[in-house]
């Protein structure tokens, strides 16, 4: 009697792990395995776009956030099991081109994209261009009371209603960070002014949010009312019905050059670079830009396929002048710093 | 035998970790010292270690001060509903990992439910607290953990001999003198394991700190943030540090014998259940009682509205305007986003089998046969406890990442099994623990039993052992099962995309701020180990 | 000439002690034979060797001829009753009856048929669908006899099968084994501490003491003729006394006890030396009160005891040795100065052993 209920659950159990991995097996297409901070609204987009015009290929990606890539790809380096690396800030591919985890290889639309943005010996291209801007709680906040540079967020009235997403964790927040240590700088390595905006920033700051989803959540429940972001993401949230509004510093921003790249030892290379070449080109670009927000790399698009609000980014952003040479050496040391010495001391200041 | 399974447990649990250290102290050219003593010059560093040690002491602390009390209302007093209550206040057990945490936000967060409700009330202009640091950590961790003191101290108090209380009242000892000298001292292995299952868990606890420490650092996400930016050896110097302090955790209370408490097969019936006379006290403390279960409750209850909120409609509304199935609906018609649940299912059903016949196997060797090498099969088996996950995510990641079969290192990275193989690591302490328990309850003449009367081995343990430890390889196997099936730490760094496991489909919807979903996701992961609980005791104590 | 159960030198060393030391016996086919023993004797220790439970580190086991030294206990087909009976819980009477003839393969209606054929045996007719827990401890007991008797097997262990037992379902309990097992005429071993049980269940009994066989015999020879103090001590009741051994005497010994000469019917035990100290060992009903006076020896009434008809009277002599004397119970009163002599039957019940034996 007992003896059957064994054999009955061992049955269950094996019946379990049998349907599950008869799914393993695949279906016959080259798999691409693509690792991506991207999210899954822009990757379920592209993977059926791409799928729709190569159905020998099934597309199959891993949502993460981009130092996770980094991990991965380092820990995977002896059995490589992702073909595609898309989405992260320039900076960190750097990490990974030190790391020797990157193939190179030339898209077929490598030249439609500003040069500066691509990696020694053709390591990584840039596929979307990220602005850091200034968001708001627009049923909290109308537009002319926002913050309109980045000086302003230091103003009274924020104290304590400043939402930042967790710095350390974060490509754009690194470049916004670099961007106020740069632009303080009067001689070559002097970032004592810039730490000290970011130590008044800090005493503004209500929390620092160690997830973008909580961030989204509390903006909207005006639990601040300001943050400092990238636009795709307040853009999608803002479509998908969160009260979000920006404004671009008027002392210019910094843009993220956001790339793809091949992986060293690639499982399905050739499948990839069709991946990659597909992501540049001019119909995927317009395609994320319209559904998902992503602001082009690819120049030359004609004004009249791109959607509005591409044009109206083109109008309203300022652009800075960074120094990303010093941006990709320093990041890491003062990134430290702040976390050791800045974090939490804002308030004592004030 | 022995030296074999003693020999295969090293390489799982002890040889990565050893590999992690090495890490630490070899730079790109040769040994060095210098991310040791980087570690050691940083006042953060310390300040992140010592967060740990306190939150973890204060959690224990806190979790003592709930559970054992509420162990011993509802296990010595008749009163009204203590059954059902009995198993509603162990339901935080079940609060799967990330959207748990995201329900308390929802509902002590600033704009809150609760936290609404006592602005209102006080007439506040602004929230009456923030959830955030310190004080929110030990509040989710209090709640989360005082599982542990309850069920410890319940399983204590039920194989409690009625005789030795009554021997104590005999000789005069009033109820105060009473609970000094005779129950606690007698309770103590369940208290001291449960103190150090709740230790352990809190030095390893990633969530909370993660999402309500702002900018309160406690070990386990220091790691995160160092790695994060890219000073990966100091990360591991990090990790031995915290596995060193979890280490002499194990070290200081193991002195105690904290083992053999929670399946213990002490004999003697357990005191019975004590009647509340006073009319008013009773009503008191049931109404307490229940009051207490709704405050546990809540956070259910929250994930479980949050689950049919539509996407992007509840803003700054105290209550969710819309509903909607459209989030279950996703979950189950896009095989996509089904697959996570078919994988964590198979991922944890292979990962508790092997789990417990590993203990199974090592109850054999250590407890029946004796083997010398027992010892450190035992030992091996109880320190995955006092590891962290991310430490031990880390370890096999670097351990398995490096192809070198003489130095017994495959490359399992990136493979289908390195998944199961890390939740069997974690699980390994939560079923040899009941297991080999049971062993040590077991009469070893039923053994000599069997074989006298020509049953062989195998014969013997499928007819008699296992039937016999049915009880404590239920207990072992729902506990491990339940804990790999919503295993969040270790998966993220070790999931493949084959082997995506339901948590991480969690943290994508949460990355997309796709709330619903990644509630709905909660509410079937809860469900599903509410259920395999409810087998577990069910099978475990039946017939 | 060769025993059914020949058992040769067996010996089982636990780190420096030495629990079983070269212990030999054989039992003939149906032979029963009692372990007696006090606790740390090693009898248990015997047993389990026996049955496979422990492996000898030197001796031989055999069964038939059949050396099964190194044999499995499951290939043994010996049976065993557990001190604790060790019924399996999960399982009801019937199963646990069927346990090992399902070892051996024994199927269907044979199986039912000789579960129901064992159970009847032990008067348990109709109870294999109950619980093990359901039972008593005499039923508890006969269901372990059952169950390990129904695969027929060579030779049947006994580890102190009376002990969970209270004193008046002892006797009954006893008597029954005895009965079921003389008519299953299985070769029998059981382990005890009990006298009782031993000379009233084995057809002979081996004492043990520190792991050695002491003496094995019939319950009589071990009574009559003790092959030592202690078996003497152990086995029925003897008080001792230090006396001098002066030499022979026409019809036994003479022997100096306290002042006082006795002649005594017993062998002068001239192991060692011819003469000079010697362990004087008495049963009680070979002693006898008398006034004080030449020829007793002298002593106090400290304690007295009715056993019915007579009385035991327990006296301290002068040089502080207590010995035990059985009389009439009014023969002397507590605080009364007597002597003690020699019973008038002839017959033993009085053995001298070197002193240095106890």
């Amino acid at each position: 009697m007992s003896a059957r209920r064994w054999r009955l659950a061992a049955a269950a159990a094996a019946a379990v792990v049998s349907t599950a991995c008869g799914s393993c097996a695949g279906d016959g297409r080259i798999p691409v395995v693509i690792y991506s901070p991207h999210g899954r609204d822009q990757l379920t987009l592209l993977e059926h776009a791409f799928e729709a015009g190569r159905p020998d290929v099934d597309v199959r990606w891993l949502d993460m956030g981009s130092q996770e890539v980094l991990d991965r790809l380092r820990f995977e380096r002896v059995n490589p099991q992702a073909d595609v690396w898309f989405g992260g800030p320039t900076t960190i591919f750097d990490r990974g081109l030190r790391d020797s985890i990157l193939a190179p290889y030339r898209p077929a639309w490598a030249r439609r994209v500003d040069p500066r943005g691509v990696g020694p010996d053709d390591a990584y291209f840039p596929v979307y261009r990220t602005p850091a801007i200034i968001a708001f709680n627009s049923r909290l906040v109308p537009r002319s009371k926002a913050p309109h540079d980045w000086d302003d967020v230091l103003a009274p009235r924020w104290r304590d209603k400043v939402l930042i997403r967790d710095p350390v964790a974060s490509g754009t927040m690194r470049a916004i960070w670099g961007l106020m240590i740069l632009r303080g700088m009067r001689t070559p390595g002097d970032t004592a002014p810039g730490m000290r905006w970011l130590r008044r920033l800090d005493g503004q700051t209500r929390s620092y949010t160690l997830n973008p989803a909580i961030l989204d959540q509390r903006l909207a429940r005006g639990e601040g009312l300001v943050t400092l972001w990238d636009l795709p993401d307040i853009l999608i949230s803002r479509a998908k019905g969160m009260p979000f509004d920006y404004v671009f510093p008027r002392s210019g921003t910094v843009v993220i050059d956001d790339a793809i790249a091949l992986v060293r030892g690639a499982p399905h290379p050739d499948a990839a670079r069709a991946f990659i070449d597909y992501v540049g080109s001019a119909e995927a670009q317009l395609l994320a830009a319209r559904k998902v927000y992503r602001l082009p790399a690819r120049k030359g698009l004609s004004p009249d396929s791109v959607p509005d609000w591409v044009a109206e980014v083109e109008r309203d952003m300022v652009v800075a002048r960074v120094d990303w040479a010093t941006l990709a050496r320093e990041t890491t040391g003062w990134m430290s710093y702040w976390d050791r010495h800045v974090r939490g001391s804002g308030a004592t200041e004030r | 035998m022995g030296v074999l399974l003693a020999l295969v447990l090293a390489w799982l649990v002890v040889y990565p970790l050893l590999l992690v250290l090495v890490e630490g102290v070899r730079g790109g050219d040769g040994w060095t010292l210098e991310y040791v003593r980087a570690f050691l010059g940083r006042a953060t560093e310390w300040r992140a270690l010592w967060a740990s040690i306190w939150i973890s002491l204060a959690t224990v602390a806190l979790s003592a001060l709930i559970g054992v009390p509420l162990a011993f209302l509802l296990a010595r007093y008749d009163l009204p509903g203590a059954r059902i209550l009995g198993t509603l206040v162990a339901l935080p057990a079940v609060l799967p990992p990330l959207v748990g945490v995201l329900a308390f936000l929802f509902l002590y967060g600033e704009t809150g439910f609760v936290s609404l409700l006592v602005q209102r009330v006080l007439g506040l202009t602004d929230p009456p607290w923030r959830l955030q640091g310190a004080g929110a950590i030990l509040l989710v961790h209090a709640y989360s953990m005082y599982v542990y003191f309850y069920l410890f101290t319940r399983a204590g108090l039920a194989t409690l001999d009625a005789s030795l209380v009554e021997a104590a009242a005999s000789l005069g000892a009033g109820p105060r003198r009473m609970l000094w000298r005779v129950t606690l001292p007698l309770l103590r292995p369940a208290l001291t394991g449960a103190a150090l299952l709740t230790f352990m868990t809190s030095l390893a606890s990633f969530s909370a700190p993660y999402i309500f420490g702002g900018g309160f650092r406690v070990m386990t996400t220091q790691i995160v943030a160092t790695r994060l930016n890219g000073e990966t050896e100091l990360a591991m110097v990090e990790t031995v540090s915290l596995t060193l302090v979890a280490l002499l955790a194990l070290a200081l209370l193991r002195g105690s014998r904290a083992d053999d408490s929670l399946a213990g097969g002490r004999k003697g019936a357990a005191p019975a259940a004590v009647p509340i006379r006073r009319p008013w006290l009773r009503v008191g403390l049931a109404a307490a009682g229940w009051g207490l279960a709704v405050v546990l409750l809540l956070p259910h209850l929250t994930l479980v509205l949050v689950s049919f909120v539509p996407l992007g409609t509840w803003t700054i509304e105290p209550i969710p305007p819309a509903y909607t199935l459209q989030n279950y609906v996703t979950l189950v018609r896009d095989p996509v986003r089904a697959r996570p649940l078919l994988n964590s299912l198979w991922l944890a059903t292979v990962a508790t089998g092997a789990a417990v016949t590993v203990a199974v196997a090592a109850g054999i060797l250590s407890v029946r046969r004796r083997v010398p090498a027992g010892r450190a099969i035992e030992l091996l088996l109880a320190l995955p406890w006092a590891v962290p996950g991310t430490v031990f995510a880390i370890a096999l990641a670097t351990a398995f990442s490096v192809h070198a079969p003489w130095a017994g290192r495959v490359i399992l990275v990136g493979t289908l099994w390195i998944l199961p193989l890390a939740y069997l690591v974690r699980d390994l302490p939560l079923t040899s623990r009941p297991i080999l328990a049971g062993f040590r309850a077991l009469d070893p003449a039923l053994d000599e039993a069997a074989s006298s009367l020509g049953a062989g081995r195998w014969r013997a343990l499928r007819r008699v052992t296992l039937p016999l430890l049915r009880p404590a390889l239920m207990a072992g196997a729902s506990l491990a099962f339940v804990t790999a099936f919503g295993d969040f730490v270790t998966s993220i760094m070790l999931y493949t995309y084959d082997t995506r496991p339901v948590s991480l489909e969690i943290l994508g919807s949460l990355r997309q701020s796709d709330v619903g979903v990644a509630a709905a996701y909660g509410v079937v992961l809860m469900v599903i180990s509410a259920a395999v609980f409810a087998v577990g005791a069910e099978r475990g104590t039946g017939g | 000439m060769s025993a059914y159960l020949e058992v040769e030198g067996l010996t089982r060393r636990f780190d420096r002690t030495v629990a079983v030391d070269r212990v030999s016996f054989g039992i003939e086919r149906g032979g029963m034979l009692a372990l007696l023993g006090p606790s740390g004797s090693g009898k248990t220790t015997t047993l389990r060797l026996l049955a496979g439970f422990e492996q000898p580190d030197d001796g031989l086991v055999r069964v038939e001829g059949e050396d099964v030294t190194r044999a499995d206990p499951v290939a043994r087909r010996f049976g065993m009753v557990f001190q604790h009976y060790a019924l399996f819980p999960h399982l009801d009477v019937g199963e646990n009856v069927a346990f090992g003839l399902e070892s051996r393969r024994v199927r269907g209606t044979e199986l039912a048929r000789r579960v129901s054929r064992a159970l009847g045996a032990v008067d348990l007719a109709g109870y294999e669908r109950r619980r093990v827990g359901q039972l008593s401890g005499g039923q508890q007991q006969r269901v372990a006899l059952a169950r390990a008797l129904a695969p027929e097997p060579r030779v049947l262990l006994l580890d102190e099968p009376l002990s969970n037992l209270d004193p008046a379902l002892r006797e009954r309990t006893r008597r029954e084994i005895r009965d079921i097992i003389r008519r299953v005429g299985i070769t029998t071993v059981l382990v005890t501490h009990e006298q009782d049980d031993a000379f009233d269940l084995g057809d002979r009994v081996a004492v043990l003491r520190g792991g050695r066989l002491e003496q094995i015999g019939t319950p009589d020879e071990l009574y009559s003729a003790p092959a030592g103090a202690f078996v003497a001590g152990f086995v029925g009741r003897a008080s001792s006394i230090p006396v001098q051994l002066l030499g022979l005497a026409n019809r036994g010994t003479r022997v100096r006890i306290e002042g006082a000469e006795w002649e005594i019917d017993a062998e002068p035990s001239s192991n060692g030396h011819p003469l000079g100290e010697r362990l004087l060992m008495a049963r009680p009903e070979s002693l006898r009160l008398t006034p004080p006076g030449p020829g007793a020896v002298p002593g106090t009434v400290t304690a007295r005891r009715f056993t019915g008809p007579a009385a035991l009277f327990q006296v301290r002599t002068e040089a502080g040795a207590t010995l035990e004397v059985l009389g009439q119970p009014t023969a002397a009163a507590v605080g009364e100065r007597v002597g003690i002599m020699p019973s008038r039957r002839a017959g033993g019940g009085i053995y001298l052993f070197a002193s240095d034996d106890r």
